[in-house]
């Protein structure tokens, strides 16, 4: 029988959609969420000295591994929500790159200290970025027959792309009006019977977390 | 029968991997060149309006790629260069979104226009950021039977980071003095069997 821990500051992060993806398969999966003061001694333990990272316990070995989308695709696999088949793997893959763009040049955004600068990035991210990403991903999902960005149906890019439409907030009800498709796959995920769960029950933090994108020491 | 096109500037850059990975096969590909006048028409047909991207047919059937990893991860699986099992395959996949943080480092500093802010970042890269990732890679590569970053043999990731290296250029050589079994997988690749026989043909290009 196989365990896993999955190891994130206690906010949503680079690691909900990890949690989408244990929630949407039905796994049991330990939380271990610490506080930035405790990350040093979590940063110990880490494969790659980042976070999330994930353990995987099977016959007595552990097994670790970092990196958000890493982790994603290694479960998305173990659970069959990857795409029926190479092609399909390789498009939600494609679709999931597309989606960690969005989100990075987001934290660029967001750490961006020169206002006008910021201001700038904002307006490109908002006006242009998000919009033109959308728009692919909503004729990709209106082409498609099953309402998500696969053909064959639910995968783990859907559940990034539906997590990365929560961050945007309030703002992403103008740029969904211009992209029905996705905000029909955004609302199939939220309804979706096992992510539904987890949506009520999860810690009712609004906490992104922008961490700092890398601690170098 | 599968035949394959990439799309992709005269570069290196994000497109050399793929080319790395078909060289690597013996796979027969287009090697498409996109001049830079002609990109708006080109952009229309890409996915994302990015490049690369890679056409793959297959009798009727048309699919189009984009994103240069999900590509090089594909064409990995398909030609055994993906590392084995479940397990490995996710060790190297780990290991190449950790060389994607770097070259995504690398392309900001490139892409900055301003002079202040772009010598700014140069040095973090130089002196944090580098040489932060360049550790991992060397810690892994330093364990390693083969050379190569797994011992069951050459993986995409091998090649993701050799490309990465050949983007530096000289700015390697300082790396190599810190670096020794980087410069080893470096040199490793540079000597295999088809990638040899590629570097000697390939199109010079600064980037």
């Amino acid at each position: 029988m196989v365990q896993y821990k999955l190891y994130y500051f206690n906010a949503r992060g680079r690691a909900e959609f990890i949690r989408f993806i244990f929630a949407a398969a039905g796994q049991e999966y330990e939380e271990i969420g610490f506080e930035i003061e405790q990350w040093p001694e979590y940063k110990a333990k880490s494969p790659l000295g980042q976070a999330p990272f994930l353990e995987v316990v099977e016959n007595g070995q552990t097994f670790q591994l970092g990196q958000s989308l890493t982790i994603a695709r290694y479960l998305a696999r173990k659970f069959d929500l990857a795409g029926k088949s190479a092609e399909e793997q390789a498009k939600a893959e494609m679709y999931a790159d597309q989606v960690f763009d969005l989100l990075n040049e987001m934290v660029k955004v967001h750490f961006e200290k020169d206002i006008t600068r910021k201001i700038e990035a904002a307006n490109k991210l908002f006006t242009e970025s998000i919009p033109n990403s959308l728009k692919v991903f909503d004729n990709k999902i209106a082409k498609n027959g099953s309402g998500y960005l696969v053909a064959s149906g639910l995968t783990w890019a859907d559940l990034f792309l539906a997590d990365f439409l929560d961050r945007l907030r309030e703002k992403k009800d103008i740029l969904l009006s211009n992209a029905p498709a996705v905000k029909s796959l955004y609302e199939k995920v939220l309804d979706h019977p096992k992510v539904s769960k987890w949506i009520a029950k999860r810690p009712k933090t609004e906490k992104y977390l922008y961490q700092k994108p890398q601690n170098f020491d | 029968m599968v035949t394959y096109k990439l799309y992709y500037f005269n570069m290196k850059g994000r497109g050399e991997l793929i080319r790395l990975l078909f060289a690597a096969s013996g796979q027969k590909y287009e090697d498409f060149r996109i001049e830079k006048n002609d990109w708006p028409e080109y952009k229309a047909k890409s996915p994302f309006g990015q490049a690369p991207y890679l056409e793959i047919t297959n009798g009727k059937k048309t699919m189009i790629l984009s994103q240069s990893v999900a590509i090089g991860r594909y064409l990995a699986r398909k030609f055994g260069f993906a590392g084995k099992g479940d397990e490995e395959q996710a060790m190297v996949d780990m290991y190449g979104d950790q060389i994607s943080d770097l070259l995504n480092e690398f392309a900001k500093f490139m892409m900055e226009q301003d002079e202040t802010k772009k010598q700014e970042i140069f040095q973090k890269l130089q002196n944090e950021i580098m040489p932060f990732h360049m550790k991992f890679f060397e810690a892994k590569l330093a364990q390693s039977k083969t050379g190569f970053f797994f011992d069951s043999g050459l993986t995409w990731i091998d090649l993701y980071l050799f490309n990465l290296l050949g983007l530096l250029g000289d700015q390697r050589n300082q790396l190599f003095e810190h670096f020794k079994a980087v410069k080893n997988l470096y040199d490793k690749v540079s000597e295999h069997g088809k990638i040899k026989a590629y570097l000697e043909t390939r199109p010079e290009t600064a980037m």
